[in-house]
């Protein structure tokens, strides 16, 4: 019997052992990174505000130290990776005193979040500090211009001082701060370093700034074709081709561009942002529009304008739940003697971010007050932006596959955290959502820490699976998301 | 002999987690047999079947029991190389029950049972902190329970089931940089009925189904801890951040048909077949008084998908008496986890598990002292659940020691 049991135990032992697979394959703990055919020994990155780690409407401390190139260079100090020095701003404000444009808002310091008659509520904060410049402290491997678009990278005296003249400006105060030389390039102070590897994500502002400016011709797309420094086609190849001359045993990852109607500056507000309207609102503005609908009655029946025309403009409120367009001013209407260029908005407009101060009762943006160009980018301008992205995006990814380099696809990536599932990381969801969505900062634009997480592990994803190097990814849940008060 | 029926014991040590939070420690006797159910010696049938208490040989039979359940479970994640290990604490499932031949025919008991129980305790700050930081499950089952005994070979029994529980939840709210704990106690109701047959005195067959019991947690609270106060008025309470919640977590039915043959007087071996209804947990939906933390058109509801699946465990197990005082014990089982790699959830790791389990008892006279050991093997696994993003690998340690003790006075 004694003999049984044993035997018994021993069988039931080894079939257990046989069958049996309870540890891992790999434990993680033993994994070695390694940088593959790459070499990220001196790691440069190039690109814009999204690159420099510009967040809140601004450029500060906090928010450069989770910028995503200093998320991927931490990776790379796993396989070789080299020192990745920032250019950080003197302070965790951003902004800059001397530069500060009280009616525009620009270079003030970040957006914070403030309680205002019960609901969150961003607002601009002062600038920090003057510009600095911390040139002697280089050469920096983050070289992310907040601003830049793709001939800017090019262009010599981009950080001259004598070149920050509002009214014409050739320089970038962000870019002064560390050029080298007021004769430099951002292009040429990262090619000085040698670097063996570099990531490049720039073009956004080249239809951004059209964009964010409502179309209102203040910042134009950049045309597709043209010479150099003019077309985006030729710079951005040359560009390029600059950083990655042939023959070189160089390393490098670049990326397209969002369709930026995507993010909350342009989605936050609803493109028909007027509802639960009294009868008595109503009956009084559709009364104060009633001379206008007139006169496009009479252009209508003088031929000044189609009816299609005349349908579109008539503006008409209605009482209750119902959604009604916003009052703008489209300068593509048809000239009509002296009639305002007024319509409504309809789903297929954007009405920007900072329009939400002015669509209040009390401004009455919207309603008495027609909202003005730069606060909304029309159907016809949405269309401009979309055409050019999806060109600049044919561009860069067939210089990407002409120079065998990483191409990562950030366009997909953004419309998969625009999605209705969002992005979900160990339970946390992430959406382009303004504020509660997690990936995007106050200022609508730019990126949390957590969105440039997110950002981050596309490019080593990309990297790993272009160079076969085995970086790994980031935890974007680690990283600080908008900061309530 | 004694010696080394007492060293395959320990060295088999014991384990037996059945899928989900399922905890088949029942009885410290049928545990020591890969937790087998046709096995009508005394009153810690009763759980297993109540119609086998028509089998128990003494008139009145009293039992009680309790376990040491320990567990660990690792998570590694591929894409950041991050591996966490768990620090639960030690589980402590206890049982005790009572059986009483009113007549010949008719017998009566109760069973207290803890069936369903879990304490997963990951590191605060761990990846997953979002999902779970902290979850403690615990159930109570009371079941009074008549039998039927129709002739010599054929029982019918059934019992009602009083089911008492409570939930202690711990999870990180990172957007807010802060935490939620969700508590409640919970109750339902339930029931069980099982044929017990005896065709031939040297075979025991037994057939139990017990029913889902719906756990209603009707005056849960959620409780909000923020470094920021605007966060608590975002969500609608007050600044102590409490805020009520419902919710109904199911503990599945369970279909079970066991066989005990006596191959000897001295020698006998038995099989058993469960059948655990987890498709039922396909969602948990939690729904808040005031925040609107969820993620329906009800902003204060949010539903986490589960899809548990139905799933099986197969067991074996044999006894020998060594002499009419004292029992060596054997067994070893196989339990099916009730989801798929892509529902792998955190706060209740589950894993495909083969578990070898041992024992000893002493019998003297009216009185029996049993105790037990099972040592599992839980399959290291793929985990891929998107819809929580959460994907690694996972595996897991685990083992039981029991003491039981019975008492059949006449």
């Amino acid at each position: 019997m004694k003999k049984f049991i044993i035997s018994t135990f021993a069988v039931s032992a080894l079939l257990f052992t046989t069958g049996c697979e309870d540890e891992f394959d790999t434990d993680v703990n033993d994994v070695v990174v390694t940088s593959g055919e790459a070499n990220f020994s001196r790691y440069v990155a190039l690109g814009n505000s999204l690159t420099s780690g510009y967040r809140d409407g601004a450029l500060y401390i906090s928010g450069q130290n989770e910028s995503y190139p200093n998320m991927i260079s931490s990776q790379m100090k796993l396989a070789g990776g080299g020192t990745f020095k920032q250019p950080l701003m003197p302070n965790d404000t951003g902004g800059f005193t001397n530069l500060f444009n009280p009616v525009t808002g620009e270079f003030s310091g970040k957006y914070v979040l403030s309680l205002v008659n019960g609901s969150l509520s961003p607002g601009a904060t002062a600038p920090g500090a003057a510009l600095d410049n911390i040139s002697s402290g280089g050469p920096y491997q983050n070289m992310g211009v907040p601003g830049a678009k793709v001939f800017h990278l090019l262009a010599p005296g981009y950080g001259n001082p004598a070149g920050l003249n509002p009214a014409n400006p050739t320089a970038n105060p962000y870019f002064v701060r560390f050029a080298s030389s007021v004769t430099t390039s951002v292009v040429a102070d990262a090619l000085i370093q040698d670097p063996t590897f570099i990531s490049l994500w720039i073009g956004n502002n080249d239809v951004l700034g059209y964009a964010s400016s409502g179309g209102d011709g203040s910042n134009p797309i950049t045309p597709v074709d043209g010479t150099l420094g003019v077309g985006f086609t030729t710079t951005y190849t040359y560009l390029v081709n600059t950083l990655f001359p042939s023959g070189t045993t160089r390393k490098g990852i670049i990326a397209n561009i969002p369709n930026v109607t995507s993010v909350p500056y342009f989605t936050r507000v609803p493109a028909m942002p007027l509802t639960n309207l009294t009868d008595a609102q109503v009956n009084q503005l559709n009364t104060a529009y009633a001379t206008y609908n007139a006169g496009l009655a009479q252009a209508k029946s003088l031929g000044a304008i189609g009816d299609a025309e005349y349908q579109r403009r008539m503006i008409k409120f209605t009482a209750g739940a119902v959604a009604n367009g916003a009052v703008i001013v489209d300068k593509d209407l048809t000239t009509a003697g002296t009639l305002p260029k007024y319509r409504q908005t309809t789903a297929k407009d954007y009405i920007l971010l900072p329009a939400s101060r002015v669509l209040t009762p009390q401004a009455g943006g919207g309603t008495s007050v027609p909202l003005g160009d730069k606060l909304v980018l029309t159907e016809a301008e949405a269309a401009k932006v979309a055409t050019a992205t999806t060109a600049f995006n044919n561009t860069i990814k067939s210089v990407a596959t002409a120079k065998n380099l990483a191409f990562v696809d950030m366009n997909a990536k953004m419309e998969e955290l625009n999605s209705k599932s969002g992005i979900v990381w160990d339970g946390v969801k992430y959406s382009a959502t303004f504020v509660s969505g997690g990936a995007f900062s106050l200022d609508g634009i730019h990126l949390t820490g957590r969105g440039y997480a997110i950002i981050a592990n596309e490019f080593i994803k990309t990297i790993n699976g272009k160079y076969k190097s085995t970086l790994p990814q980031v935890n974007p849940n680690t990283y600080s998301g908008v900061t309530f008060p | 002999m004694k010696k080394i029926v007492l060293s395959t014991a320990l060295l088999a040590g014991v384990l037996s987690y059945a899928g989900g939070f399922r905890v088949s420690l029942q009885g410290v006797k049928q545990l020591a047999m890969a937790h087998t159910s046709a096995h009508a010696e005394d009153a810690s049938v009763t759980f297993f079947n109540p119609a086998g208490m028509s089998f128990i040989p003494s008139r009145l039979s009293i039992v009680a029991g309790g376990f040491g359940a320990g567990n660990k479970v690792t998570f590694q994640n591929l894409n950041t190389l991050q591996s966490t290990e768990t620090d639960n604490p030690i589980g402590t499932p206890i049982y005790a029950a009572v059986a009483y031949k009113a007549t010949d025919k008719l017998s009566v008991g109760f069973s207290f049972t803890t069936p369903f129980g879990s304490t997963i305790e990951w590191p605060e700050n761990w990846e997953g902190r979002e999902l779970v930081q902290r979850l403690e499950l615990k159930s109570y089952y009371f079941q009074p329970m008549v039998s039927y005994r129709f002739n010599d070979w054929l029982a019918f029994g059934a019992s009602y089931i009083y089911a008492k529980g409570n939930v202690n939840w711990d999870k990180a709210v990172t957007q807010f940089g802060g935490r939620v704990n969700l508590d409640s106690k919970a109750s339902g109701h339930g029931y069980g009925f099982g044929f017990y047959f005896r065709p031939d005195p040297k075979l025991d067959v037994s057939i139990a189904y017990r029913s889902p019991v719906d756990m209603k947690a009707k005056d849960g609270t959620a409780t909000f801890t923020f470094p920021q106060s605007s966060v608590y008025s975002l969500l609608g309470v007050d600044a102590s951040g409490k805020d009520a919640f419902t919710a109904t977590l199911p503990l599945v039915e369970e279909y079970t048909i066991g066989l005990t043959y006596k191959v000897t007087p001295k020698w006998l071996v038995s099989a058993d077949f469960n059948y655990h209804g987890w498709s039922r947990y396909t969602q948990l939906t939690l729904d808040f008084a005031k925040a609107p933390v969820g993620n329906q058109a009800d902003p204060t509801v949010s539903v986490s998908p589960k899809n548990f699946r139905n799933s099986k465990t197969f067991r074996l197990g044999t006894q020998y008496a060594f002499t009419d005082m004292i029992y060596g014990r054997l067994g070893a089982y196989y339990d099916e986890s009730p989801y798929s790699g892509n529902h792998f959830i955190p706060e209740t790791p589950s894993f495909n598990t083969y578990v070898v389990t041992g024992g000893v008892g002493f019998k003297l006279k009216q009185f029996g002292v049993d105790v037990a050991g099972g040592y599992a093997m839980p399959q290291a696994r793929e985990v891929n659940n998107t819809a929580i993003g959460f994907s690694g690998q996972a595996k897991a340690t685990a083992f039981y020691l029991g003491l039981g003790l019975s008492y059949n006075p006449f």
